[in-house]
Parts: C-alpha cells; sequence; structure tokens
C-alpha cells in the first residue's frame, strides 16, 4: 500500500515540472444548412496550443501535430460482393457494418505515420480502416476484405477521406485546418475531434459537435414524406395530375 | 444550377434533370408510349439510387398520362367498365410489386432483378415490334396494300367463364383474362417503374381484341390510375418517391411530349412502330450488357435501414 502511495506520488512529481499545454479551439460554423441550392459547404477548423489554465509558464515548445477527425452520423451500411453466375453478375456475398460512419474525414499537419505509431492511430479511430475492424459476425478476413473495399467505396463517393496537408500551422502553435464538406454528406450530427500531438503521445483533445441538416422546405418535404407518407404520396399525385392537366391545357393551340 | 433533392440526398443539375425529362417526354409523345421504360433506366445511370428513381418516374408517368386521357375521353375513346376492372386488378398487382420492391432491396438483389426486367420485358416487345413493322415496311415496299389486321371474332381466351359485357368496346367476354393483364402490369409496372402502355396496348388489341377507337384512351386511363396508386404505395412503403425529383422530370415531360405529338405527325405508323422497336430494344441491350460483362467494379455499398 505504502509502495502504491509512494509510486503514486513519484508519478505525480514527475508530471508536475513537465509542460502541461491545452487546446483552444473553434469552428467557423456550428449548423450547414441544406437548401435547395446545396451545392456542399466550406468549413474552418482553428485553434491554438496554450500552457494549461493556472500554469507557472508563459509559453509552449514544440514542435507540435494537429489531427482533425471530422465523423458524421452512423448508418448500419452493407458492402456487397458480386460473382459470375450462370453467364451474368449478380450479388453473391455480403457483410454488413453496423453503426458505420456516414461521413469520416482525417486532416492533418502532416503524414499521420510520422506523427504517431499505427496503435495510437487506429485506438483512437484516427484511421479509417479502424472502423472497419470492428468484430463482426462474419469473421475476421471477410470483415477484413469488404470493410477495405467499403473504405475504397466511400472515399470515391467523397465521404471518406485522409488528407495530410489539411492542417495548417500559421504560427508555432495557431493552426486552421478546411474542409469542404461535399453535397452528399448525409445529414445529422457531426464531432470533430481535434488532437495535438507532441513526440508521438497525444497530449491534448477537444471535440466539437455541428450538425447538418435540411432547412425550410427541403426539411418539411424530407420530414413530411417519412411521417405523414400516405398524405405525401397523396400529394405526389395531386400535384402530377394537375402538371399534366396544365401542360395538356397550356400546349393545347 | 444544382438543385438539392431532399429524398435522394444528393444535388444534381437542374436543367440536366429537365433536360431528360424533355427528350423523354419527346419520344413519349411522338410514340405515344408513357416514357418510364426510358426515364427509370437513365436516372439509374446517372447516379440517382435504383429505389429512388423507381419511385419518382412512377410519379412522373402519373403527369405524362391526363392530358390525353382527358381528350380521349370527351371523344368518347374511354371504356371506363374495361379500365375500372383493368385498375382494381392492377393496384392489387401494385402492391405485390411494391412488396416485393422492398424485398429485393433489403435483400441487395433489386438492381439485378430490375435489370433482368428490363431485359427481358423489353427484348421481347422489342423484337415482336420490330418484327411486326419491319413485315409491314416490306409489304409496303412490294406495293401490297397494308389492311388493319382485322381481329378475329373470338379466340380461346374469350371463352372462359365470368363473361361480362363490355358496352363501349363491344365485347362479351370473360374477366378472367382481363384481371389477369392488369395484375401483371400493376405488378411489373410498380417494381420496374414504368407505366407499362407498351405492354397495355397490344395485349388489349391482340389479347382481347378491343376495337382500336377505345385501346388508346382505356390505357392511357388505366395508366393514371394505376401508377397513382403505385405512387401513393411507394410512397408509403419504401419512402422513397422524392416530389422534388418528379416535378423536375415532370416539367419537362409535359412540355417535350407536346413538341413530340406534333413531330409524330410527320411520321408514318409503321416508320414509328419500327423507330419505337429499335429504342426499346436497345435499353434492353444496355440492360443485358450490364449483366454480361464483367461490371468496373465487383463491389457495391449501400446504407440498410435510415440514418441514426
Amino acid at each position: 500500500m505504502i509502495r502504491l502511495l509512494l509510486a503514486l506520488v513519484l508519478a505525480l512529481a514527475a508530471a508536475a515540472p513537465a509542460l502541461a499545454e491545452r487546446l483552444i479551439s473553434t469552428l467557423s460554423n456550428d449548423t450547414i444548412e441544406i437548401t435547395s441550392s446545396f451545392d456542399g459547404e466550406r468549413m474552418t477548423f482553428y485553434g491554438n496550443i496554450a500552457p494549461e489554465a493556472g500554469a507557472e509558464q508563459r509559453y509552449v515548445e514544440g514542435p507540435f501535430h494537429v489531427v482533425v477527425v471530422v465523423l458524421g452520423p452512423t448508418q448500419d451500411r452493407v458492402a456487397r460482393q458480386k460473382s459470375h453466375h450462370f453467364g451474368i453478375w449478380l450479388n453473391t456475398d455480403e457483410v454488413v457494418f453496423r453503426r458505420f460512419p456516414s461521413y469520416f474525414h482525417v486532416l492533418s499537419s502532416g503524414r499521420l505515420r510520422d506523427i504517431t505509431d499505427f496503435g495510437t492511430l487506429t485506438g483512437n479511430f484516427i484511421l479509417p480502416e479502424a472502423h472497419a475492424m470492428v468484430p463482426n459476425e462474419a469473421g475476421l478476413m471477410k470483415t477484413l476484405t469488404f470493410g477495405r473495399e467499403l473504405i475504397r467505396l466511400m472515399t470515391q463517393e467523397g465521404l471518406f477521406g485522409v488528407q495530410e496537408t489539411g492542417v495548417n500551422f500559421l504560427s508555432e502553435t495557431f493552426y486552421s485546418a478546411q474542409l469542404i464538406l461535399p453535397s452528399n454528406a448525409p445529414p445529422g450530427p457531426y464531432i470533430a475531434q481535434t488532437y495535438v500531438f507532441k513526440n508521438g503521445a497525444i497530449i491534448a483533445r477537444k471535440s466539437e459537435g455541428f450538425a447538418v441538416r435540411k432547412i425550410g422546405f427541403e426539411r418539411f418535404l424530407a420530414q413530411s414524406s417519412t411521417q405523414y407518407p400516405l398524405l405525401y404520396g397523396l400529394a405526389c399525385v395531386a400535384l402530377a395530375l394537375f402538371t399534366g392537366w396544365l401542360g395538356g391545357v397550356i400546349f393545347r393551340r | 444550377m444544382q438543385i438539392y433533392l431532399p429524398i435522394a440526398e444528393l444535388s444534381v443539375n437542374l436543367f440536366f434533370l429537365v433536360g431528360i425529362g424533355g427528350a423523354v417526354g419527346f419520344l413519349s409523345g411522338l410514340f405515344g408510349v408513357g416514357g418510364g421504360f426510358l426515364l427509370t433506366p437513365l436516372l439509374i445511370f446517372s447516379g440517382v439510387p435504383t429505389s429512388v428513381a423507381v419511385a419518382s418516374v412512377t410519379g412522373q408517368v402519373v403527369a405524362a398520362s391526363p392530358s390525353g386521357a382527358l381528350s380521349h375521353y370527351r371523344r368518347g375513346g374511354v371504356d371506363l367498365h374495361l379500365a375500372m376492372y383493368l385498375v382494381l386488378s392492377g393496384v392489387l398487382g401494385a402492391f405485390g410489386g411494391v412488396a416485393a420492391f422492398s424485398l429485393l432491396r433489403n435483400a441487395g438483389q433489386l438492381d439485378l432483378v430490375i435489370a433482368l426486367g428490363f431485359l427481358v420485358l423489353l427484348g421481347f416487345v422489342g423484337i415482336l415490334m420490330l418484327q411486326e413493322s419491319v413485315r409491314a415496311l416490306l409489304k409496303q415496299r412490294r406495293g401490297i396494300v397494308v389492311r388493319e389486321r382485322l381481329p378475329n371474332q373470338h379466340n380461346w381466351i374469350h371463352g372462359l367463364p365470368m363473361r361480362v359485357r363490355f358496352k363501349k368496346s363491344r365485347l362479351y367476354i370473360s374477366v378472367l383474362p382481363v384481371l389477369a393483364i392488369g395484375l401483371f402490369i400493376g405488378f411489373v409496372g410498380s417494381l420496374l417503374g414504368i407505366g407499362g402502355g407498351f405492354i397495355m396496348v397490344p395485349a388489349l388489341v391482340y389479347l382481347l381484341r378491343v376495337p382500336g377507337n377505345v385501346v388508346i384512351g382505356t390505357s392511357l386511363a388505366q395508366v393514371v390510375a394505376m401508377m397513382g396508386a403505385t405512387t401513393i404505395l411507394h410512397a408509403v412503403q419504401s419512402q422513397s418517391v422524392d416530389i422534388l425529383l418528379a416535378f423536375c422530370l415532370m416539367v419537362g415531360g409535359v412540355a417535350g411530349a407536346q413538341f413530340g405529338a406534333a413531330a409524330g405527325k410527320h411520321l408514318r405508323g409503321e416508320q414509328l412502330r419500327g423507330l419505337l422497336a429499335l429504342l426499346v430494344l436497345a435499353v434492353a441491350i444496355r440492360f443485358g450488357l450490364s449483366l454480361v460483362l464483367t461490371p468496373a467494379d465487383i463491389f457495391s455499398m449501400a446504407v440498410v435501414g435510415g440514418a441514426r
């Protein structure tokens, strides 16, 4: 017991003189509104690495690396594989990934493998592959294969990505990062996790949330299609009948 | 100009949508068909999710027909009694079609079945139409006067039990083939997002011997009612009807159809049928190739259920 306490005290004593840093960060918009002309949106994340509040020291010592991970709402997503049977190509195999992020982008101030080791990256879900490696009833080998393909497909859609030059340091401690959210970014709650690395270890982290949501007419349409599907369907038919009839009247002569 | 489609959840060029609506509308006015069999594949090939494309085109098909149906009705060219039987069985078929649609979508085989369905149906109809129009054109060239084939008075289909009198069509026939046709077109139409006019018209003419003056009007009325019901079913069951997408297509389609109809007056019936047959076959071949050729990517992905 005493030995344990002693160890604790020693550890605290060893930690105290080291510089402590904290991250002050914010983002340019906390809601992204999808209107009828929505064509993607530019977001900026910026922040400063400062001494811990109440600490003696007045400066922090780098070099620092900053990694911003932007995570979209999760969905159940399925990856399917086609194979050749009876002369045609058809889907024969699939793996379902539960609670898979619908959007995932990593912005960093340098090459990720230079910033830290693989274990830290996967352990904190900084690499896209980490999301596809969660245990699955399909078995490890299949999960790995299908997960890799799923990430490739998501990357092609612009929903997944790693930009290793995405974070720029404007001074020793002040950084900014830009992300262009594509128009097919799914609506829902998003999380932006910012990690500060020094000598390969995470020394500060902070997460901020923002929302992508439909507003106005788009929101009204999307909501009524799920909440009042019958009325929505009737409205569609009424609109179609009216448009068709009107077309006939306008073009009659 | 980009427009965001709230159900498909992607943004598409507005002019592209109205443009393909107009182009397909032109062809549909020219040939007197609904155009769903062209529009659904076009949307699928241009990146709209298959389920949204099928469900939204259903709405567009509803818009393509009411003005035609109305003008035929005023001229007395609609057999309401016959249309009623077709619509009732068609809606029943649509229930089945929409249920199958959801099942297949969850099983990941929707694209396959839609491609197969288009291939078989369009291939079959296209070959029949091409044969017929080539024969007619050849005969004409040899100087033989082409007469509209007069329907035989009766065939075995008329002899089935449960006969009903359809006054306007001057028919006294069994309702069983009528119901079967309605059921089939309802099922296929809701599954593939097509009105089925190009199956309905030959079926009415060759199987039921419905006289020419009421065929088109009855078929149009049936398409409006059945596709209207199907749109509602899709909206309730799969919730993938994108009203904005459907509206853009409607506007283009309705306008295009008028120009198509005007252009159609300068072409002869056999030529029109021959061209339509080629068009139908081209779509069938496109689907056939997508099944047979090695796909660019053997992996695909889809969202199961909704976002959380």
